[in-house]
């Protein structure tokens, strides 16, 4: 197991974000955290990231605590959405992500192919459509030196094509022992590229596990049903 | 960049980046040389008339000196932009981070916050050195009419300049990281200069501590650089209000921090900053570096003040907006006070105007108490005051010697070359400098 996070809470006044969510990370695994829009995920890749304090909650690894300052060694956040930079360009941003986080240069140019960013290493960020920023955002994370990665929403405003040598890159990078914590709200996308799941709904953890032991788990609680897909598991568990 | 650098200059680098990107410093740079043009061209051109050029009168030319006649006007050009201008420029480096959602990436890097902001600070302060070019090049065109310039007091001018950078830039970090738009950020730096200047107003209005308040305020700071004084208390609490700024501004960045204990650590900052300003005031130490000794009274005098051990305290029974009291303030007791550190000031007035006082039969009088005596005065002038003080103590008074005198520096020149390199060549080579940078970074 790579990190534990055990009773992790988040209140934004009176909505409560976040409910006692704990789950464990094992060490190259693609973690998949699923749940429909609004359910918290992207607020407990925040929390855990630190980039937005949590009311209650701790991140474990090997049964201790992991301290504020540590987690900058152990896991590195993408949030979606964002346009970091975006007056510099594709390739001076990668570079940047490895001066700056003490990232992996020698994988610079095997993620550049693999993203198919060479064609815009020399376009500014805020010039790119969703997609090509979604691209080095990816590419970002997967230079970044942390042990685990976690992504929100990887293959938003990527077309089939894109999405599918894209998730065939992540599954390259887990293969090399990187953890992969991936925050989609697609249910095939999910199933196509993770190995666990954490069901997340109404900031509740509904059920972890592979497909099985989700599938286990539902039909353990209505008692007779036999789930046969991740969509039908998680639609009975949330 | 070398991949290897510190993560520390891999920021530098970026800040220095995103500042060249941005399009506020860039316009800053372009007004500052028609800024320093009007300031430069109008006060060589008085200062010529002062001088007896075309005819006019000399006369007055002879006791002008250059750092009130032409720097003070030329480099509160550097003022205007530092209250209008840099801003922008500070909040757009700090605040772009946070919109762009560079600022999550960028702290999960692990390195402090008051690092990160040390960072943007210097930069933004070699960006303001890079604005400063314009009223710098004025003294090489002033050189090279043969004018006269003081290294000292012009050193003195350019650091409170800076200083006052170093202000605003603090000030608009903090905003910027209070808050979550950069509109509200800009609103809220300006409310604050707007602030001061109605301390200043009040000062003006009401004395009292008001006045003493309004003394620190960054008007008032740059007042004085720009009459080559330098006094320790000013300076020290310029810095200390610019790290409290750096801190504020670093506390509130740590988005990953409880609100709460932002709020904490903010107060405790704010207090901690109060308790150092309030014993910098303590520190009476000033240097007059102008070349007239316009802070000072002659250096004969001081040395007789100098010998007065007992102490001295002088009751003005003037309003704040009398000119008389002002006339009392800047030619003898600012001066006094550098030399009588320990001298007791008390103005005596029922009205802010004091025009219905006139009347009254005390209005207007200055009592000086020196060892047990007491003698009353009317005099305003510098002349007066140390003529009351020396009877009062019994000394005599030193011999006026004429090589004592400032004798000025006339110039009667126009200012050729001037309009061309600030109106023209400085805001051409911005744009086209802007241009290429931006289109090749």
């Amino acid at each position: 197991m790579l990190f534990e996070v055990r009773g992790l809470s988040k209140r934004f006044g009176q909505i409560a974000a976040l409910s006692d969510v704990s789950f464990q990370v094992r060490e190259g695994e693609v973690l998949g955290l699923i749940g429909p829009n609004g359910a918290g995920k992207s607020t407990l890749f925040e929390c855990l990231a630190g980039v937005l304090p949590s009311d209650r909650g701790t991140i474990l690894t090997g049964g201790k605590p992991v301290q504020a300052g540590a987690r900058a060694e152990l896991l590195f956040y993408v949030p979606d959405a964002i346009a970091p930079w975006p007056a510099q360009r594709v390739g001076w941003a990668l570079d940047y992500v490895i001066g700056y986080f003490r990232g992996r240069a020698p994988l610079r140019d095997e993620v550049v192919d693999q993203l198919d960013l060479r064609p815009l290493l020399d376009q500014p960020i805020g010039t790119l459509s969703k997609g090509q920023r979604k691209r080095v955002l990816l590419a970002i994370g997967l230079l970044s030196p942390q042990r685990a990665l976690l992504i929100d929403e990887p293959f938003e405003g990527l077309d089939l094509r894109q999405g599918r040598d894209i998730a065939a890159a992540l599954r390259a990078h887990a293969a090399r022992r990187r953890t992969l914590f991936l925050s989609i709200h697609q249910i095939g996308d999910a199933a196509r590229i993770c190995d666990r799941f954490v069901l997340l709904s109404g900031g509740r953890v509904r059920g972890e596990g592979t497909v099985e032991e989700l599938a286990s788990l539902a039909a353990a609680r209505d008692g007779s049903k036999a789930y046969r897909d991740l969509e039908e598991v998680f639609l009975a568990l949330t | 960049m070398r991949l290897r650098s510190s993560p520390f200059v891999w920021l530098a680098g970026k800040e220095w980046r995103e500042l060249l990107v941005s399009k506020s410093w860039w316009i800053l740079l372009a007004a500052m040389g028609p800024l320093v043009g009007v300031s430069f061209i109008g006060a060589v051109r008085t200062y010529a008339e002062v001088s007896g050029w075309n005819g006019t009168a000399a006369g007055v030319g002879e006791a002008l000196s250059p750092l009130i006649g032409v720097w003070a006007p030329t480099f509160s050009a550097c003022e205007l932009a530092a209250v209008f201008l840099l801003p922008f420029v500070a909040i757009r480096l700090i605040a772009g981070d946070r919109q762009s959602g560079a600022l999550k990436l960028e702290l999960q890097q692990g390195m402090s916050a008051f690092a990160r902001i040390a960072v943007k600070a210097l930069i933004l302060l070699a960006g303001w050195l890079v604005a400063m070019l314009p009223p710098v090049s004025a003294i090489l065109l002033w050189k090279s009419y043969g004018g006269v310039a003081y290294a000292p007091e012009l050193t003195t001018l350019i650091i409170g300049h800076l200083l006052n950078a170093g202000l605003t830039i603090a000030l608009a970090a903090a905003m910027a990281s209070l808050t979550e738009h950069p509109s509200t950020a800009a609103i809220l730096t300006l409310s604050f200069t707007v602030g001061t200047w109605i301390v200043n107003f009040l000062a003006a209005v009401q004395g009292g501590w008001w006045e003493r308040a309004a003394g620190y305020t960054p008007t008032a700071m740059v007042a004085e650089f720009q009459h080559g004084l330098v006094r320790l208390d000013t300076v020290l609490i310029a810095v200390v209000l610019i790290l409290a700024g750096l801190a504020l501004a670093a506390l509130w960045m740590r988005l990953g921090v409880a609100v709460s204990r932002r709020v904490r650590e903010s107060i405790v900052c704010g207090l901690a900053a109060a308790a150092v300003i309030i014993g910098c005031t303590f520190g009476t130490a000033s240097w007059d570096t102008s070349e007239n000794r316009s802070n000072s009274f002659p250096e004969a005098d001081e040395q007789v003040l100098r010998q007065i051990h007992a102490p001295l305290r002088i009751e003005a029974h003037l309003a704040p907006e009398d000119p008389r009291r002002l006339d009392l303030e800047h030619h003898a007791l600012s001066k006094l006070r550098r030399i009588i550190p320990g001298i007791e000031v008390q103005y005596v007035s029922a009205t802010s105007i004091g025009l219905f006082e006139q009347t009254s039969a005390h209005y207007g009088e200055i009592w000086y108490y020196l060892g047990g005596q007491k003698t009353m005065s009317r005099m305003t002038t510098a002349e007066g005051v140390l003529e009351a003080i020396y009877s009062l103590a019994g000394v005599t008074p030193p011999r006026e010697s004429d090589e004592a005198i400032f004798r000025g520096h006339p110039l009667a020149v126009s200012p050729r070359g001037a309009g061309v390199i600030f109106y023209a060549l400085w805001p051409t080579l911005i744009v086209a400098a802007g241009f290429l940078v931006r289109r090749n970074l």
